[in-house]
């Protein structure tokens, strides 16, 4: 550097755009307020609660693990709010808040920043935490009791004693409305309440480029084929459980779904698959979330299979030659 | 004309609003004149001047024998006062002639050619004495590329009138200003390449470039392409993909596909060359940038030193954070206004920190995709950031990294403000050194 330097000097390109992750993820975050808000308008101080300490435990998960790791907090990226949020949405209001909290604790601190932080996990961390829980339950019934005293009441709500509609549609039940299921219908979990909401929000991801089509698309195409195939509702698979938050949301997640094109589509069918396999082959609940689970371990694989070649990688092109060859 | 588009690319704003409606305007007298030796891709030439030597405007000050390079002129008639290393635009130092300007300036000698009697050697000679290079910025001696090997059957001219980098408008202005003189240097190359059909490309945001060479052509042979915005348009694998839907392959050049590209400046220099014995010794660069008071299109002589253009466009205002001699996505940094314009300088553009944004830290990349989405050469800019980071060179190698053409579209649209293209530029020597080792 000569003492003459007056201006910075590094290598191209001297622009770059204004577009950043902490804006990218705060776009979701908006994307989610509309389920966010109908769930609130059905469950009142439960789903409050249940955001809540969600979106607390989550800045403090990743706070205490930064801190162990001796990195700086990356709260700015709103990666770990977005993370509480979408814990928080996988659970029913009434589910006790402390569970919720162990969840998020580790959706945050295992699933992420353990895996390396935002950008290297494998797995979602939202889903991860989620089914860490379901796996755990014979473990947490026991420790269960310990928690009991603190548990919260906040009195009683019509709404929540109400069976899914995923259970009922298993169960073989009356069905309510597709109508009413697909707009709002105050059963499931908080993301449950309404696939329009969800469309609502994934569709302002589209527009603003957040998301692409290929993988909600081939989900969503590939369980109405498979539930017509095997002679079940494909309107009341589409409207009832994890399926709208998860095609949409979860595995349309830039971390944990392939960079690939068709890769894309090869994991989004994949998952329908599953998700149809799990519902209707073996009544496990969950079954989305495990589906996205198991796919997301096959995303290295998928996009080794799926890279595109480069620019110029073709077959020798015939040139004419001139006439004295 | 239907255009055929290349995958990949991106809109991105192009910011030439400051100078694109302004005429060029012939710069002042420089009182200094810097002309680096070696100021093309090449051998670099030996001064054929002493210290104390009187020079006269288009005088030939510095040659070589070697195949591969173009002679440098001087711009201006003055005193050389120093022959001695000065710093050139890529940051290092070169040996160059420094040239105290005379107060009062002679015409050039030229001459008046008959165009029709030239044969393909008058041109190639007429070329490589007028010292002529590419003037879109790759500064490849044009005399060596208008001789291609005999094995290589050339049956496109392509004039790439693109100019896709934004902030740039010396291409835009000169087709404007000098659209017979650019038809007439097209003519001339496809005569003497034997040349059946010539493209003309010019994107759709010079509406008016592309209507002023239409009026004046009169040559059915002569094909004008209106090609989409789009950045890299100018590209030259690019180009060629989108004007004649050939693809060139992963590591050729134009010629493996019958293609041969030259840009509208370099097509009025050959013209003029040839035609009045004209050499390279000025040139149109667009001074410009939000951080200047008043940006022009100047004609400039090689070898001005960049503190003279910007003096001549009203000087900075407020503090810029670069200074960039070329495009902004392509160019180079400069640290001081020292430097000379050369054959290859497009542009010298004054930014503002909000669009370099230079003290932003970057992070790990969250596989969003957008690099992916908008690579023009197909490749995973993301996997590649990442071996080039961590320096795995065998994993940057398989995953296609010395095929990038570095255009800078991946750094640019980066949510996370990983500076791929930068790794990529670091890493390309150690690909190559592995390579050579297999």
């Amino acid at each position: 550097v000569s003492d003459t330097q007056k201006f910075v000097v590094s290598s191209s390109p001297h622009i770059k755009s204004h577009e950043t992750v902490s804006n990218a993820m705060r776009d979701v975050f908006i994307a989610l307020m509309p389920v966010t808000l109908v769930s609130i308008y059905f469950f009142r101080f439960y789903a409050v609660l249940t955001i809540a300490v969600c979106l607390v435990t989550a800045v403090l998960t990743e706070i205490l693990f930064k801190r162990l790791m001796h990195k700086k907090p990356q709260l700015h990226d709103w990666s770990a709010l977005l993370t509480g949020l979408f814990v928080a949405l996988l659970f029913q209001a009434t589910t006790p808040w402390y569970k919720a909290a162990l969840a998020t604790f580790i959706a945050v601190g295992i699933a992420k920043e353990l895996a390396g932080g935002l950008g290297w996990n494998r797995f979602n961390p939202a889903l991860f935490g989620r089914v860490a829980l379901v796996i755990l339950a014979p473990l947490y019934a026991y420790v269960n009791q310990w928690f009991q005293p603190l548990h919260i009441h906040l009195g009683g709500l019509d709404t929540i004693t109400q069976a899914t509609p995923l259970a009922m549609l298993r169960a073989g039940l009356e069905m309510p409305p597709v109508s009413q299921l697909f707009f709002a219908f105050p059963a499931g979990a908080l993301s449950e309440v309404s696939p329009f909401a969800l469309i609502l929000g994934a569709a302002y991801l589209l527009y603003r480029k957040h998301i692409g089509w290929r993988i909600p698309v081939s989900i969503l195409g590939t369980m109405i084929v498979l539930t017509l195939i095997t002679g079940e509702n494909p309107i009341y698979h589409l409207v009832t459980g994890g399926i709208m938050i998860g095609a949409l949301f979860m595995a349309t997640d830039w971390v944990t779904s392939p960079f690939t094109d068709k890769g894309k589509i090869i994991y989004g069918v994949a998952i329908g698959v599953l998700v149809v396999v799990f519902r209707v082959g073996f009544m496990i609940t969950e079954g989305v979330a495990f589906a996205i689970l198991i796919m997301n371990a096959f995303v290295p694989m998928i996009e080794r299979m799926t890279a595109r070649s480069q620019f110029g990688k073709i077959k020798v092109v015939q040139v004419p030659m001139a006439e004295n060859k | 004309v239907e255009v055929k588009q290349f995958f990949g690319g991106i809109n991105i704003p192009h910011y030439k609003s400051f100078t694109e409606h302004k005429a060029i305007k012939e710069a002042s007298l420089p009182e200094e004149l810097i002309i680096p030796l070696l100021q093309h891709t090449g051998a670099p030439n030996e001064p054929l001047v002493k210290v104390g030597d009187k020079v006269k405007a288009g005088q030939k000050i510095g040659a070589t024998d070697k195949f591969l390079s173009a002679p440098v002129h001087a711009s201006l008639s003055g005193t050389v006062t120093a022959i001695e290393p000065r710093l050139y635009m890529t940051g290092q130092m070169v040996e160059s002639i420094v040239i105290a300007v005379d107060k009062n300036q002679d015409k050039l000698d030229l001459v008046d050619n008959d165009l029709d009697k030239v044969t393909k050697e008058d041109v190639i000679n007429a070329v490589k004495e007028a010292g002529i290079v590419g003037m879109g910025g790759a500064a490849f001696p044009t005399s060596v590329k208008l001789n291609p090997p005999p094995d290589k059957h050339v049956d496109a001219l392509i004039i790439n009138g693109c100019e896709c980098e934004p902030f740039l408008t010396c291409d835009h202005r000169l087709m404007l200003e000098k659209p017979s003189e650019l038809l007439q240097g097209i003519k001339l190359l496809m005569k003497m390449l034997s040349v059946e059909k010539a493209f003309v490309c010019i994107e759709d945001n010079k509406d008016d470039a592309i209507e002023a060479v239409r009026q004046q052509n009169d040559d059915p042979r002569i094909v004008l392409l209106r090609m989409p915005t789009k950045y890299p348009q100018g590209s030259e694998k690019h180009l060629v993909k989108a004007a004649i839907d050939r693809e060139i392959p992963s590591g050729g050049l134009p010629f493996d596909v019958g293609a041969l590209i030259q840009n509208v400046g370099t097509c009025v220099a050959i013209y003029e060359a040839v035609k009045f014995g004209k050499p390279l010794i000025e040139r149109v660069v667009a001074v410009t940038g939000q951080n200047l008071k008043d940006p022009q299109n100047l004609m400039v002589k090689i070898g001005t030193p960049l503190s003279h253009l910007i003096n001549e466009c009203g000087g900075i205002v407020e503090e810029p954070a670069k200074v960039v001699i070329g495009g902004p996505m392509t160019g180079r940094a400069q640290e001081n206004l020292d430097v000379p314009v050369v054959k290859g300088t497009t542009g010298v553009i004054v930014l503002p920190p909000d669009m370099t944004l230079e003290d932003m830290d970057y992070s790990d990349c969250v596989r969003c995709c957008k690099c992916v989405e908008h690579c023009p050469m197909l490749l995973y800019p993301n996997q590649i950031s990442i071996y080039c980071e961590a320096g795995m060179v065998e994993l940057a190698t398989e995953w296609n990294t010395m095929d990038c053409i570095e255009c800078g579209i991946c750094a640019y649209v980066c949510p996370s403000k990983r500076p791929i293209t930068q790794l990529v530029q670091r890493t390309k020597p150690l690909i190559r050194e592995l390579l050579s080792k297999r």
